[in-house]
């Protein structure tokens, strides 16, 4: 076996991937292609992907899919993600352990530090590449892993 | 009463295990190609299936979702569980699992009620809600409605109640200067020590209940056991001394001296009796009011006693000073050290504490001239080579007539903190004064740098030669990328400026490694230096003369 990182193909994620390298994500953005393009590119790495529409529907699926992580737009009718993010994080049992990425042009120093407030880990800047939001989700799985 | 059955199709002895603990359930195995036949039997509350055969699964979930029946699935790898979530069950479990998890979800999946498909999300969504609702998510302690739930039988029966109202005061400071996550892992040592005290003490064999005001306030409720009599004054005296000792040592050990310092319980008292014209609710409402109020007056008491305390300590110099090193990042040497004023009374150890006091009996002038001049002695006694020393200078300060550019002989040496905390009203004064400092060789840090929404302007504008980053952006700062990226561009404002940055509160190796690599060029805090007042500065330690 090698040791170096090996492609995954749709067939290996099918298979059986790791379960703790590849734990569940939600993609949370009322943008239905923006979400479709997110979790095709996640579900080819190797992550089981659910994918929500608005804030509700993310507060409803999150004790259902658990998820390590959750890519959170900021921008969304009703529920925005702010609110989310800050009700996610207060959730008795999965609250502690999520880690939440915001999806988000934060350019100003005020809106880190609301952010930050509101207990969100991670932003990504929109526009995003792909791989710049890869590389968010593996920083922010590693964080999980080796809890402080 | 009829029992509620769990039906499966799982042949894990887990399963039945994990019915065996839930009250009142009765444990009913089928044949997998009988389950979804099954449901429709009288008394079915919820369906465990453990199938891998997509269809089936489908069936099952369909079949019972029309009957209103949750369910929970077992899922043996990652496909099940997708399938599980896609079919929107309402709980699932990895396989194989122990009885505990199994029950608990089980527990979970009936609670938040049978699913109508419609309003599934709504009702989901709610439930999200309701659970926050009913228990504080930090502390793990019910809330007060829940509180009044439970203790309204017991109450009755034995028509008496006792509220004690424990008001922690000074929370609100430490969230003020470490930021809300240090406050919420404070109030969870909290909460966590109150109940080991709890489980330990005497009042245990009567019911003791507590509740957490989501504030930073904690309520008993004492429902004495019928025949013991309610806890007397002197019960209960004894008790918050021992609770204060508990407490404040715990919290010690885990969050450090500083923050123990700041920590203080008054606690009030009411009792409730019962009458049966009255709504228990507002009865009990009604008591925690009174006992709210209790602890308020004895905190007055003792505010007017610090008062007096502080007097004293102005009249005898009683302050001292701590030194906390400042050191270069990449050496480790130190670079100079901040000077930390601290009351010789043990009511007025902590500098927040006593500068509060201070405010209050309007001495802040007189308490920041005994804090200077005491500080200014360690130029002599402490300073080896080129380390600086820095003070806290508050911006109101420089408004004192005593506090002038000349005061301090050697302006070289000293690097004068100002916090980006208060407001600074007339800002053209504020700023003459400060260029006088600076002509005499005064060099200006600003401290509690990034504590406010307020970016990078407000410190441009004071154009100071080091900017000391707000505690609350170092702690936990190695698992939190938005802090990194903050006080990265903090870092690059300075580099562009010619100043230098200092992380105050490195408490951990992980949180001194981010800020190395993020080029944070100084670090003050507990993982390197504990601020000591002995004669011996802590260099001597390492570096051998």
């Amino acid at each position: 076996m090698r040791a170096t990182a090996r492609d995954v193909t749709e067939a290996d994620w099918a298979g059986e991937m790791s379960d703790e390298r590849h734990p569940p994500i939600l993609v949370v953005d009322d943008n239905h292609d923006n979400a479709e393009i997110i979790r095709q590119y996640l579900e080819i790495r190797g992550y089981p992907i659910s994918v929500a529409h608005d804030g509700d529907e993310a507060l409803s699926m999150f004790e259902r899919v658990r998820p390590a992580l959750v890519l959170l737009d900021v921008m969304m009718p009703g529920r925005d993600g702010w609110e989310v993010c800050r009700m996610m994080k207060q959730h008795p049992t999965l609250g502690k352990t999520v880690r939440v990425i915001m999806v988000t042009a934060l350019d100003e120093w005020q809106d880190k530090r609301e952010a930050l407030q509101i207990g969100a880990d991670d932003y990504v800047e929109k526009p995003f590449d792909l791989p710049t939001l890869a590389t968010t989700v593996q920083r922010n799985l590693a964080m999980q892993r080796t809890p402080s | 009463m009829s029992e509620s059955v769990l039906l499966t199709d799982s042949t894990q002895p887990e399963v039945e295990q994990a019915v065996g603990s839930l009250d009142g359930w009765a444990f009913e195995r089928v044949a997998e190609s009988d389950l979804a036949g099954a449901i429709a039997q009288p008394n079915v509350r919820a369906v465990v299936v453990t199938t891998d055969d997509p269809t089936k699964l489908r069936t099952v979930v369909e079949r019972a979702h029309d009957n209103g029946i949750p369910v929970i699935v077992g899922c043996a790898d990652d496909t099940a569980r997708r399938r599980a979530v896609e079919l929107k069950v309402e709980e699932w479990f990895r396989c194989p699992a122990d009885a505990d998890e199994i029950s608990q979800r089980v527990r979970a999946a009936v609670g938040r009620g049978s699913p109508v498909a419609s309003h599934a999300t709504a009702d989901r969504v709610e439930n999200v809600e309701y659970e926050q609702m009913l228990h504080d998510s930090l502390t793990g302690l019910p809330t007060l409605p829940v509180m009044i739930e439970r203790s309204r039988t017991l109450f009755k029966e034995r028509g008496e109640l006792v509220v004690l109202y424990l008001s922690f005061v000074r929370y609100s400071k430490i969230e003020e200067i470490y930021g809300w996550e240090k406050l919420d892992a404070v109030l969870e040592t909290t909460a966590a020590a109150v109940r080991e005290f709890l489980d330990d003490t005497s009042m245990s064999s009567s019911r003791v209940m507590v509740s957490f005001t989501n504030d930073d306030d904690f309520i008993f409720f004492h429902v004495p056991a019928v025949g013991v009599a309610a806890a007397t004054e002197n019960d209960i005296t004894e008790l918050v001394s021992r609770l204060q000792t508990h407490v404040g040592s715990r919290i010690e050990a885990q969050h450090g001296e500083d923050i123990a310092a700041l920590f203080d319980i008054y606690v009030g008292r009411a009792h409730v009796y019962y009458n049966p014209k009255i709504r228990l609710e507002r009865l009990i409402y009604r008591g925690i009011r009174e006992a709210a109020n209790a602890s308020r007056s004895i905190e007055e008491r003792e505010r007017a006693r610090r008062v007096a305390d502080l007097r004293t300590s102005l009249r005898d110099r009683a302050v001292y000073i701590d030194y906390h090193p400042i050191v270069v990042t990449e050496t480790k040497e130190i670079f100079g050290y901040e000077a930390l004023a601290r009351g010789v009374m043990r009511s007025l150890r902590s500098p927040e504490v006593m500068f509060d006091v201070a405010a209050e009996a309007d001495l802040v002038w007189e308490l920041s001239r005994l804090c200077r001049s005491r500080a200014i002695e360690g130029i002599e006694s402490r300073l080896h080579g080129k380390e600086l020393l820095f003070i806290n200078v508050d911006p109101h300060d420089f408004s004192d007539p005593a506090f002038n550019e000349l005061e301090i002989a050697s302006p070289e040496r000293v690097v004068i903190e100002i916090t980006e905390r208060t407001a600074i009203k007339d800002y053209p004064k504020f700023r003459d004064r400060l260029e006088a400092f600076r002509a005499r060789g005064f060099r200006f840090a600003v401290d509690d740098a990034g504590s406010g929404y307020a970016g990078l302007g407000s410190i441009a504008n004071l154009e100071p030669d080091f900017i000391k980053l707000d505690i609350s952006l170092i702690n936990a700062i190695d698992t939190n990328f938005i802090k990194q990226n903050l006080v990265e561009t903090m870092v690059k404002f300075a580099n562009d400026h010619g100043a230098m940055v200092i992380a105050e509160g490195v408490e951990r190796a992980e949180e001194f490694n981010a800020v190395k690599q993020l080029g944070v060029h100084l670090v003050q805090g507990f993982y390197l230096h504990r601020p000591s007042h002995a004669a011996t500065p802590p260099r001597k330690e390492t570096v051998s003369a």
